[in-house]
């Protein structure tokens, strides 16, 4: 442990720390569901050239911030929409370049860029344009499968049963015209039995899962009229049963419909209608790709493990130790407001809840596209956003810094993504 | 939200209460009720805990009520048990319209007496009241459950907010009726300072009788 850590630089303490600015509403994505609707474009004062991808990324590093101005993110993304086009129409797209963009912030609208780019990112699409299709008619044909397989309920699965048996009976029986055959139904396969393998007990046992994702799937965004409507709340009851049944071990995680619908958005309101018309399916195939990266915070017997949840939080702990020692001895030996009474929610729901809908979506083009990858990228951002409130929590006694931190103020989320990134490096194994 | 500024008003004792209870029967709704006077018919699920505050009169003293709203779903149980740690006070709550929730909370209070005081003050604590077309557990049946296990119990509806002061005041009076007459120790968590004096749930075994506040909701 080194006793004096790193001094804090100077920058740290800049004003602009601790007086953030309301977010800018960046432009709303598809027009009508998100609220406060975007000041118009011309609104935005004197705008600095858009940075070189060195200077943004803060690859350089060591940059004052004070040239920085709020509606500047916006407008380098809009400037970016034309090297995002011509990147995704290369025969194959180069990764490298794709995610060097998109930590600097997928443009919004534009011809509906970020569906592709979200599913690129997380390897739904192959890198070869050549394969998109085929890639997607299996995936999606797939899908529908998993839907006949574990949505119908068993009194359907057994009438199909008994119509396959029966149309097979029909063909053998021909000639006996004039009979009708009854149903028939097992004992085994009645719902009163308590068979093991009957179906009807299998379909008790789910029950409580099934609940407990319909009352979720309600209470999802209730504010965005989008996720308000029956078929789009359809959609993601499926896509979160089917995984359940898919993932035995983990099952349906409370959180996990917070987790799902920024994607599910982006799917759904992607202006080509053959995606937008198969949104479910590519949702669900891209939460779990999403989850692959997380799915060990959801699991209850790895809490204790060493790559658990409660791991995940003392790595950001370290992080915030290595970076602001002043502010980790102030959190955690002073007012011991650990990591888990806040970060525990920001990072099961990858910061679903810290942030309004659509600056949420623009926190995902960097957690997707960073070459670090989700799980670092997402550390180093919960990290940032402790340094950027220093000056509050320092001031802050135990019962105002976990309010502070529960609900997170606004933020201008171009500040807090630069400032991620110079945290690069820098996770502890 | 507060500034991040400490918090200088006075109060005489500071009480961590949990709130415990299956997903869904309200729990957050009970918090902010109490704690905003707001109610809320489409509330997004907790993930690990939340936490408010609220200073309230008990005699003439005043109590700082520090609560701990937490997830319902058993895959957060072994996180959220960490949160229990200090507390003195626990409200136990079900949705009077879904017995499967009443029947859970013998689940619950192991989970509490698992990791708290034994001498913890527990309400268990019926909500949803106000839905009296589609209750599935009567006021008999917590009565019995409270007389069993030695808990005060009440019903709630933070929907028309029947009865959520009077459930954490009760709380937050019992505790204060044993911290009175015992030196009460709430333990080294800066979470939960002591202002003066010690609290110490586990020497007032004799002193909190079972009173059932019970089916007072009589509404």
């Amino acid at each position: 442990m080194r006793k004096k850590g790193r001094a804090v630089p100077e920058w740290l303490n800049s004003p602009i720390w601790s007086a953030t600015p309301p977010a800018p509403a960046p432009p709303d994505p598809y027009g009508v569901d998100l609220a406060p609707p975007p000041p118009p474009p011309a609104a935005a004062p004197p705008v600095p050239p858009p940075p070189s991808y060195e200077q943004a990324v803060g690859v350089g590093g060591g940059r004052g911030d004070e040239d920085e101005d709020e509606g500047a993110g916006a407008v380098i993304r809009a400037h970016l929409l034309s090297d995002f086009k011509t990147a995704l129409s290369k025969k194959v797209v180069n990764m490298g370049e794709l995610r060097r963009l998109a930590c600097l912030g997928v443009p919004d609208g534009g011809g509906g860029v970020r569906p592709v780019i979200w599913k690129l990112l997380l390897g739904y699409l192959p890198t070869d344009r050549s394969l998109w299709a085929y890639e997607l008619e299996k995936k999606r044909s797939q899908y529908s499968a998993y839907k006949e397989e574990f949505l119908l309920n068993p009194s359907e699965k057994l009438r199909r049963m008994e119509e396959t048996k029966l149309s097979r009976k029909k063909e053998l029986n021909i000639e006996r015209i004039g009979f009708l055959p009854r149903l028939e139904i097992t004992n085994e396969e009645h719902p009163l039995s308590s068979g093991k393998s009957s179906l009807w007990n299998q379909y008790f046992q789910d029950s409580e899962i099934l609940e407990q994702i319909d009352r979720d799937v309600k209470r999802t965004h209730p504010d965005i009229s989008f996720f308000s409507s029956k078929s789009n709340q359809e959609s993601l009851r499926r896509i979160l049963i089917i995984f359940s049944k898919l993932n035995p071990s983990i099952r349906y995680v409370q959180g996990m419909n917070e987790v799902l619908a920024p994607l599910f958005y982006v799917f759904k309101n992607d202006p080509d209608p053959s995606s937008s018309g198969s949104a479910e399916a590519d949702t669900y195939f891209c939460f779990v790709e999403l989850l692959s990266g997380f799915r060990d915070n959801y699991c209850k017997h790895l809490d204790n493990s060493s790559v658990g949840i409660r791991s995940t939080l003392s790595k950001l702990s370290q992080l915030l130790k290595r970076h602001d020692e002043e502010l980790w001895r102030h959190m955690e030996v002073t007012t011991k407001v650990y990591p888990q009474y806040y970060a525990f929610r920001w990072i099961t729901l990858l910061l679903t809840m810290e942030f309004s809908f659509n600056v949420c979506i623009h926190v995902w083009d960097a957690i997707l596209g960073d070459p670090e990858g989700p799980s670092d990228t997402l550390m180093r951002i919960c990290c940032a956003m402790l340094i950027l409130v220093r000056k509050r929590l320092l001031a802050g006694d135990f019962t105002a810094n976990i309010q502070l931190l529960q609900h997170y103020p606004a933020t201008n989320i171009d500040h807090l993504l630069h400032f991620a990134n110079r945290l690069r490096g820098t996770i502890a194994g | 939200m507060a500034a991040g500024y400490r918090a200088e008003e006075e109060y005489d004792y500071l009480f961590k209460v949990v709130l415990i209870g299956d997903s869904g029967v309200g729990k957050s709704n009970l918090l902010s009720r109490f704690a905003r006077d707001e109610f809320s018919l489409e509330t997004r699920s907790t993930i690990g805990v939340e936490f408010a505050t609220k200073t309230v009169q008990v005699d003439d003293k005043l109590v700082k009520a520090q609560i701990w709203d937490t997830a319902g779903q058993e895959r957060y149980r072994a996180i959220t048990s960490a949160y229990y740690r200090g507390a003195v006070g626990a409200l136990v709550v079900y949705d009077v319209t879904r017995r499967i929730t009443f029947d859970n909370a013998e689940r619950w209070l192991r989970e509490l007496r698992d990791h708290t005081d034994a001498n913890i003050v527990v309400m268990l604590v019926g909500n949803k009241a106000d839905l009296r077309h589609l209750r599935a557990v009567t006021h008999e049946d917590a009565a019995a459950f409270a007389e069993r296990h030695g808990t005060f119990s009440m019903e709630t509806s933070a929907l028309d907010a029947t009865n959520v002061d009077r459930a954490f005041a009760e709380v937050l009076r019992q505790i204060y009726h044993v911290v009175s007459r015992n030196a009460l120790d709430i333990g080294d968590d800066p979470a939960a300072p002591p202002r003066g004096k010690t609290i110490d749930v586990g020497a007032a075994k004799d002193e909190v009788s079972p009173v059932n506040a019970g089916g007072c909701c009589s509404a």
